[in-house]
């Protein structure tokens, strides 16, 4: 993901589209697992659950950016138990967008369970099947096409990141400069966008459409 | 046999059954909402009940769902619609034995690559049997199975059902019916606000409490008399029936019989000239009062049990310890299975 100083828009969409898909990826088996314990979990565990899920969705994603940026800095406790240095290099960009992403993912992914019936899931019990097994061999069948459209969203998400990027990666040409941030910069110093522009609305538009198609056949396929 | 001393808090009542049953067919019956599907639900381990389910010595109250061996049909029968037929019976078990005999006994295999989807009320009721006895269940638990079929449909299924009864394998069998009860069930458990209100032999159950007057018999040995139209049995206690020819010529014996009390006609005195072809002379045992009706249960090689009006009661003086003829035309028998 190390990129020339003098990257081309292509290059620039690249990398972001790069990030993203990183980003969805290493987030999907804990908003995975989030939106199972809150789908089996009740009362106030459930409320605790879905607000802990959800949190980076209601805070201002500089808000998020600061508090990662202190996280990670080496004059912090878990900064230092890193190895290397994150902040201002393409990881920062990951976890910046795995941060604001997650949310989507998470309250997508739990949607999509809820939709699964808990009744097959418990059908499958009395069959045998442990809670591990009912889940991967009932639930996660009847849910993906809702989970994949999460994980669309998600990456769509991911892609627009920027406030909580901005903050721990910087906007560093060929190095941590995404879309978003480069639709900034070239505003900023007078430059037309527009080709920039054109990438992200034809990638978005394209992403929202099959997130809902996925979501729509996920309940159709529910409702037989 | 089966212990039960189960509670569970629900909205409007606690659940609270204690009973024991042997290891045949239970038949539940109650109003709704009287707690049957709760019982059933916290048998099969989906309901976070406490007390103890002993069967055969083993408490599994503690045990999860999927280490009781319990096997549960619900009233939806939640077949799974990511998988076809062959998939949703092979969930618990991939016994080949075991699924070949199920394929067969509840005559799946038409079925076995089609969607869940793509079948009707009665093949679903089939499928969900089959996935249920895969697990070799130490006890079936059956909600409702016939609540959602038609009448043709219905008498089918109790063929099946009494097939698997035949497998020895003990069910508890929620119903709204009596006569589903009387047909399949060695006792009956009648639950009213999540207690047990009553509990014993059907027949007794149900005539103590349900509202309908249902005759079932079980019939076997057919003499057929093609000629005369009739078929004639014999029940279980030894009743010599008439049944229409056309309707059990093909059928196979042992045979599930009703008759409603309220199409036999009651004479005081034995009919001379009567178009009926079973007229059974019988003693009143019981004779209880209904608005605007009469339940009579009479005493013949068979306990039958007849609705009259009032005003015919009275009129022939229908009282306990009278004996009287019963009249049932062969046409007003209904083939249950």
């Amino acid at each position: 993901m190390c990129h020339p100083a003098a990257v081309s828009d292509f290059g620039i969409v690249v990398f972001t589209l790069q990030v993203a898909a990183i980003s969805t990826i290493v987030i999907a088996p804990f908003a995975l697992a989030l939106a199972a314990w809150s789908w089996r979990a009740s009362g106030v565990t459930r409320t605790v659950v879905d607000a802990i899920g959800t949190l980076p969705l209601v805070m201002p994603p500089t808000a998020v950016g600061y508090l990662l940026l202190e996280l990670l800095s080496r004059q912090h406790v878990f900064g230092r138990a890193i190895p290397f240095d994150i902040l201002f290099t393409p990881a920062a960009v990951v976890i910046a967008c795995a941060v604001m992403s997650f949310p989507l993912m998470f309250n997508a992914f739990r949607v999509a369970i809820d939709d699964s019936n808990a009744r097959y899931f418990d059908i499958a019990r009395t069959l045998g099947a442990s809670r591990g097994a009912a889940f991967a061999r009932v639930t996660l069948p009847l849910a993906w096409r809702g989970l994949a459209a999460g994980f669309i969203l998600a990456w769509c998400r991911a892609i627009g990141e920027f406030g909580a990027t901005i903050l721990i990666a910087g906007n560093i040409p060929g190095r941590t400069q995404t879309l978003a941030l480069a639709i900034f910069d070239r505003v900023q110093s007078g430059q037309s966008a527009n080709a920039l522009l054109a990438y992200v609305v034809v990638i978005a538009f394209t992403a929202v459409i099959a997130s809902e198609l996925l979501s729509r056949a996920q309940r159709r396929r529910l409702a037989r | 046999m089966i212990d039960l001393d189960l509670q569970l808090p629900l909205p409007r009542f606690t659940l609270a059954v204690r009973a024991t049953l042997d290891e045949n067919v239970t038949a539940i019956v109650g109003r709704s909402g009287a707690g049957k599907t709760s019982l059933l639900e916290s048998i099969a381990g989906l309901r976070a009940s406490t007390g103890r389910i002993v069967i055969d010595g083993i408490d599994l109250a503690t045990l999860p769902p999927e280490k009781r061996r319990i096997g549960y049909v619900p009233q939806d029968v939640a077949l799974f619609p990511h998988l076809d037929v062959r998939g949703n019976i092979r969930f618990a078990s991939h016994d080949e034995t075991r699924f070949a005999s199920l394929v067969e006994t509840l005559e799946l295999a038409p079925l076995l690559h089609r969607a869940p989807a793509t079948l009707s009320g009665g093949e679903r009721q089939r499928v969900a049997l089959a996935r249920a006895l895969m697990t070799e269940p130490r006890l079936l638990l059956l909600d409702e199975p016939l609540a959602s079929v038609d009448q043709p449909l219905r008498e089918r299924i109790l063929l099946f059902l009494r097939r698997i009864r035949n497998l020895g394998i003990p069910m508890l069998y929620v119903t709204h019916q009596p006569f589903e009860a009387l047909a399949l069930a060695t006792s009956c458990l009648m639950l009213d606000e999540g207690r047990v209100f009553a509990h014993g032999a059907p027949r007794e159950v149900l005539y103590d409490f349900a509202t309908d007057v249902d005759n079932v018999f079980e019939v076997r040995d057919p003499r057929h008399e093609p000629e005369r139209g009739i078929t004639r049995v014999t029940t279980s206690r030894g009743l010599e029936l008439a049944l229409p020819h056309d309707e059990v010529s093909s059928a196979a014996f042992p045979l599930i019989v009703r008759i409603s009390g309220e199409e036999i006609v009651v004479f005081g005195e034995r009919p001379k000239s009567i178009s009926s072809r079973n007229v059974i002379e019988g003693v009143i045992a019981k004779r209880r009062e209904r608005e605007g009706s009469v339940d009579l249960t009479v005493t013949t090689p068979e306990i039958v049990h007849v609705r009259v009006t009032r005003g015919a009661a009275d009129d022939l003086q229908l009282t306990t310890g009278r004996c009287v003829w019963l009249a049932m035309r062969s046409r007003s028998f209904r083939i249950v299975g």
